[in-house]
């Protein structure tokens, strides 16, 4: 933005029909024929969870999976991915139900200030999509194109190791998220658990 | 179940006729809340109960006064961040998530030169663009703002003259993202190029038109924005060495490198009313000076911060940008959206400052730090911003952790036509920690001792003060250095490593909150407010002004609060996003978070918890001194049988007043001394941490690996050790950034090259090593449950720990930060000159032979180690200041023991001439001092 040369103004590209399966939806959408994937994600589409760190291809922030491949949405023009399947970070959770490495990232603190986040979660989710067992080399590898300033990747890595296990059936997945359970105890907890070195 | 809500009180049981059907008027109220879902109370958690209080977590330094309200709920567990769920789902809403209906976007015109005058905009052919709704300059918005009061020195837009090249100039609103870029080059601006200043060697001198002008405050004709002359001691004792180290060090500036730019979003409702939506770590300076800027009272403005997608002290500047956005919005009637792209990131800046650092020091034949003689000349680029406090902070962060004979510190701020530098995580005290642990390290070398032990027999003791006044309480330092000695395996590996293999020690010292709040008085305001409100269905709303931006400090106050009424942690809602909602806050920064705000939410959940045990007092019967909190219930300690729910006492509290309203405030104890600075850096408590780390160096390269970090902080009392851990990681990969591979690149012609991702070096996952997060709780007097800060102290130790472990591994100390692969080359080409060898394989590599003074700093350490325990525990409660290592009487005023001992703001007449680089900003005069020499 900074200089002073004068650029013309590119005529306005015409508007095209987008169509693609988003996060298992199908979607149309009225784009220019020269926008950005991320541009339409974001701005049509309304998939405000892919982040735009740089448009540069340098942060990995918005890093979508399209027909089950990470790609960076803004080195991509929305036209070479029409028709395809695309997952966002919002198309990970089944439901109220947390895939499990969401769950993970959460709970080994992959994610601090939570920016870089989504676009950790689809490269974690392509890798293990495909390997159950990765090595910390192999999830290096799979994370290298993301940019996490806050966490120092190591958590990042434990996350992702904890969510290989549970993909692996070695420990449970996460509980529904927000499942509306009625409750059992409406006034709050009656019945004691006698504390230790309490009872009567 | 019974005893549940009656329609009528007094009536008995609803009745059933004999056909089924119930008689009207006596069902049971629905209850109006629920004391959560799990239908047990859970047993309570003597594991995360202090021992003082009857529980079985240990307390080797001491027990605190918040024990006796721990309920073992959430305290010291490891936690998700309670917003964590929304950002892993890709809920959470940042700046540029903030989507209003009938948006209009707005694009900033920024300078393309480096120092230049406005003579004239014109702006006829952007309005005569279809599709642009408002356009700005800086005639919009004449007043200033920035974020001290003392130098507000921005505008929204330039107004005069531009100062940088990135400097706002002007502004537009159009009706999308290509037709504001379009009217971007329909400006008109016919400009007067000055001569512009980027050496900060050159600020020091007098310019023909200095970047700022402070009228009579200004110094001279130079561009020197702030000088800082600190002397204390006795400077007697520096005058005969046993040892000393003299480095120059050549700093380049780095970048926070949040990966959210900068975004806002600003929209002046039907009311009149502006809501400005910003990443902003201090939502409230912000606040103020949209105030000024708009002129429009406070409460007409509403600021919501959304999540913040890191900040480290970049968002911590009220921005032009978000003048911009309210300008805008205001012209043109609707919602304005501005969002940076990745370079104009870089033009606002506010990163740490390029510095140059001298630093002299020397100890005394007892190996005693008998003087630190530090100078910085920092680089402040085109505005103030923090730069008064960072001209501060470059000197006195320095006089701890270790007692000092004396302590001389010259400080200098200049203006440059670059991006202004500001605060950032470890805020002004950085460079010159990894100058003086370096300089440690050399003297080690020279004095043949072990550079830990050097550190262990001069640190301060727990309860002590500085030599320059700060008032020390609780004191991990020892035991940071005693782990992480012993986890690396130390005692095998320092100085015994082949070459290219070094391990190297850092220590390093930070504020816990400052003492000042910077905008009020501290004796008129708290320095944090927190209020809290429980209405019948249970939840428990807090309403605090502290900033999220991912260091967790919503979670922090949730826990703190949940710990305090003993209800699980998705019970407490905390608000912090609207300043119409929460009360005045100084945000995030100088981490003052945890130790302020949770400190305050502390003080108003007890408020709460007194009247749910009065109320329990009435329906049990039992005095509140005899009944427990625990999991949604309080019962009668002797028998847990005997309770009441926490919902039911809830209720009976709320007979007379309905919800339960709180206000609990924080405000730091009185402290410091009263020479002119001595607020900077004056904190109600400190950090202290100690790392060391691991390095391969490759020889032929220059490349340096990091390969292994042990990192022992001290912050009191974890609160959450998994978000500690994550701060102590976090802090690690920053400041590898800085003392490896991140720069700011400023070209020949100054202009910044690298205001990009790509060249600017932010470590990947590959460049980090492995870092064992080591947790030190000191149990802090005055912290919220012993709690200090995480944030910003462990970054500092990380970079003169690899820079020394680097003179382990080749033998070569290098002080031109970063240490990029040709920066070390030259140093191992150098060396190679200076030594018979050709091939830097053959360097040597050094290795240290025990002196004299080595069993001497052992057993000194030995004495101190049994002090320190006993004052930390405050079995030993005798003052302690920074002079008695050398034999002062800490009872009576130094100055009154020793003749020259100093307390000194400013330069002798004599001393001028020996004064170091920044120094020499002494040896000019202020404007109004030198009537008829102009
Ligand atoms: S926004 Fe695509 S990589 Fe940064
Ligand atoms: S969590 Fe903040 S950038 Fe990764």
């Amino acid at each position: 933005m900074v200089g002073s040369e004068h650029i013309e103004m590119i005529p306005a590209p015409e508007n095209k029909i987008w169509s693609a399966e988003v996060n298992g939806t199908p979607v149309e959408v009225l784009a220019p024929s020269n926008a950005v994937l991320l541009d339409v994600l974001r701005d049509k589409v309304g998939t405000l969870g892919v982040k735009r760190g740089c448009d540069l291809g340098t942060c990995g922030c918005c890093t979508v999976m399209v027909d089950g491949a990470p790609r960076l949405s803004c080195l991509c023009l929305a036209g070479q991915v029409e028709g395809a399947s695309i997952i966002t970070v919002e198309g990970l959770a089944d439901g109220a139900h947390l895939a499990p490495i969401q769950a993970c990232f959460a709970e080994y603190g992959g994610s601090q200030c939570g920016f870089c986040t989504p676009g950790f979660l689809i490269s974690a989710q392509a890798l293990l999509n495909e390997n159950d067992t990765p090595t910390d080399q192999d999830i290096a590898c799979a994370i290298d194109g993301n940019l996490c300033r806050c966490t120092g990747y190591q958590q990042i890595i434990e996350s992702i190791q904890g969510a290989a296990a549970i993909h692996r059936g070695e420990v449970a997945g996460p509980a529904p998220a927000s499942d509306p359970h009625p409750d059992p105890h409406p006034e709050g907890p009656d019945e004691p658990n006698m504390p230790p070195g309490h009872a009567r | 179940m019974s005893g549940g809500y009656r329609q009528q009180p007094g009536a008995s049981g609803g009745t059933t006729r004999k056909d089924g059907k119930r008689v009207a008027g006596k069902q049971a109220f629905p209850p109006p809340g629920s004391g959560g879902s799990r239908p047990k109370m859970s047993t309570r958690d003597l594991d995360f109960i202090p021992e003082s209080v009857g529980g079985k977590e240990p307390q080797p330094a001491g027990s605190h006064i918040h024990d006796r309200v721990r309920t073992g709920t959430s305290v010291g567990k490891e936690m998700p961040l309670v917003d964590s769920n929304a950002k892993v789902t890709g809920q959470a809403w940042y700046g540029d998530d903030v989507r209003l209906p009938n948006e209009v976007i707005g694009k900033i015109l920024r300078s393309p030169h480096h120092y230049a005058k406005i003579k004239s905009i014109d702006t006829s052919r952007v309005e005569a663009l279809p599709g642009v709704l408002a356009v700005a300059t800086g005639a919009d918005s004449p007043h200033r703002f920035g974020v001290l009061p003392v130098t507000k020195d921005e505008h929204a837009m330039a107004v005069e003259k531009v100062r940088h090249v990135g400097d706002l100039v002007a502004c537009v609103a159009a009706i999308d993202e290509a037709t504001a870029l379009e009217a971007l080059n329909l400006f008109d601006v016919e400009w007067e190029v000055l001569e512009p200043v980027f050496d900060p060697k050159k600020g020091l001198e007098d310019a023909d038109e200095p970047i700022h002008w402070r009228g009579k405050y200004h110094l001279a004709k130079t561009n020197v924005q702030k000088r800082v002359f600190q002397e204390f001691g006795d400077r007697s004792l520096v005058e005969k060495p046993h040892a000393a180290s003299h480095g120059k060090w050549n700093m380049a500036g780095v970048h926070h490198g949040f990966t959210e730019p900068h975004a806002v979003v600003a929209h002046w409702d039907p009311n009149g009313r502006l809501q400005l939506y910003t990443p902003q770590q201090v939502p409230h300076y912000t606040h103020r000076a949209l105030s000024t800027v708009l002129e429009v009272p406070m409460h007409q403005i509403n600021v919501i911060r959304t999540f913040v997608g890191g900040g480290f002290g970049g968002k911590s500047d009220p921005f032009p940008h978000e003048m911009c956005a309210a300008i805008l919005s205001r012209k043109s009637g609707r919602p304005v959206r501005i969002t940076f792209d990745r370079e104009e990131v870089y033009w606002i800046n506010r990163g740490r400052h390029p510095s140059h650092i001298e630093v002299k020091m020397t100890a005394d034949e007892d190996a005693r730090i008998s003087g630190f003689d530090i100078d910085a000349l920092i680089d402040g680029g085109g505005f103030a911003s923090f730069g008064h406090v960072t001209s501060y902070y470059n000197g006195v962060l320095a006089t701890a952790p270790y007692e000092l004979g004396s302590f001389h510190y010259t400080g200098a701020r200049v203006w440059t036509n670059k991006p202004a530098s500001g605060a950032m995580r470890g805020h002004g005290a950085v460079n010159t920690r990894c100058a003086v642990e370096v300089g440690l390290d050399e003297m080690a070398e020279t004095m043949k001792v072990d550079p830990i032990d050097l550190r262990l027999a001069n640190l301060l003791p727990p309860h002590s003060r500085t030599i320059s006044g700060f008032r020390i309480t609780s004191n991990g330092m020892r035991e940071a250095l005693e782990k992480v000695r012993e986890g690396s395996n130390w005692d095998d590996k320092f100085r015994q490593l082949p070459l290219g293999k070094g391990i190297g020690i850092g220590c390093g010292f930070f504020i816990s909150g400052s003492g000042l709040p910077i905008h009020w008085d501290p004796n008129r305001f708290p320095h944090a407010t927190v209020h809290m409100q429980v209405d019948m269905d249970g939840g428990v709303t807090v309403h605090t002004g502290a900033a999220d931006i991912g260091q967790g400090s919503t979670t922090a106050v949730a826990q703190v609060v949940s710990e305090v009424l003993a209800l699980p942690i998705e019970m407490i809602h905390v608000r912090s996003h609207e300043s119409d909602t929460s009360p005045v806050d100084l945000g995030s920064y100088s981490s003052r978070v945890t130790f302020m705000n949770a400190n305050a939410a502390i003080r108003a959940a007890l408020e709460i918890r007194e009247q749910l045990l009065n109320a329990a007092w009435e329906i049990l019967g039992y005095h509140p001194n005899n009944l427990v909190l625990n999991d949604r219930r309080i019962y009668y300690k002797h028998d847990p049988a005997i309770g009441v729910s926490y919902l039911k006492a809830l209720h009976k509290a709320q007979e007379d007043k309905g919800a339960l309203i709180a206000s609990g405030a924080y405000r730091s104890p009185p402290m410091g001394g009263v020479h002119k600075g001595a607020a900077a850096g004056l904190a109600p408590a400190y950090s202290f941490s100690a790392y060391v780390a691991e390095v391969d160096v490759d020889v032929e390269t220059g490349l340096i690996k990091c390969t292994n970090v042990w990192a022992a902080h001290d912050c009191g009392k974890a609160l959450n050790p998994l978000a500690v851990k994550g701060q102590i990681i976090g802090s690690c990969h920053m400041g590898l950034g800085q003392v490896l591979s991140e720069k700011m690149v400023y070209g020949r012609t100054g202009h910044l090259q690298n205001p990009n991702l790509l060249d600017y070096k932010i470590p990947s996952v590959y460049e980090m090593p492995h870092v064992e997060p080591i947790i030190i709780e000191s149990c802090d007097p005055e912290g919220p449950f012993g709690a200090k800060e995480a944030g910003e102290g462990p970054l500092l130790p990380i970079l003169p720990a690899v820079v020394n472990a680097v003179y382990d591994a080749i033998g070569i100390r290098l002080r031109d930060l970063p240490l990029t692969p040709d920066v070390v080359f030259k140093g191992i080409e150098k060396a190679l000159k200076a030594s018979e060898h050709e091939d830097p394989t053959d360097l040597p590599s050094p290795r240290l032979t025990h002196g004299a003074l080595q069993p001497t700093l052992v057993a000194r350490a030995q004495e101190h180690k049994i002090r320190d325990k006993a004052r930390q525990r405050t079995e030993d409660t005798s003052p302690y200041v920074n002079g008695v290592l050398f034999g002062f009487d800490p009872t009576i005023p130094l100055e009154d023991q020793v003749e020259g001992w100093r307390t000194a703001t400013e330069p002798d007449p004599e001393q001028l001439a020996e004064l170091g680089l920044a120094g020499r900003a002494w040896l000019k005069k202020e404007q109004r001092h030198m009537e008829g020499e102009n």
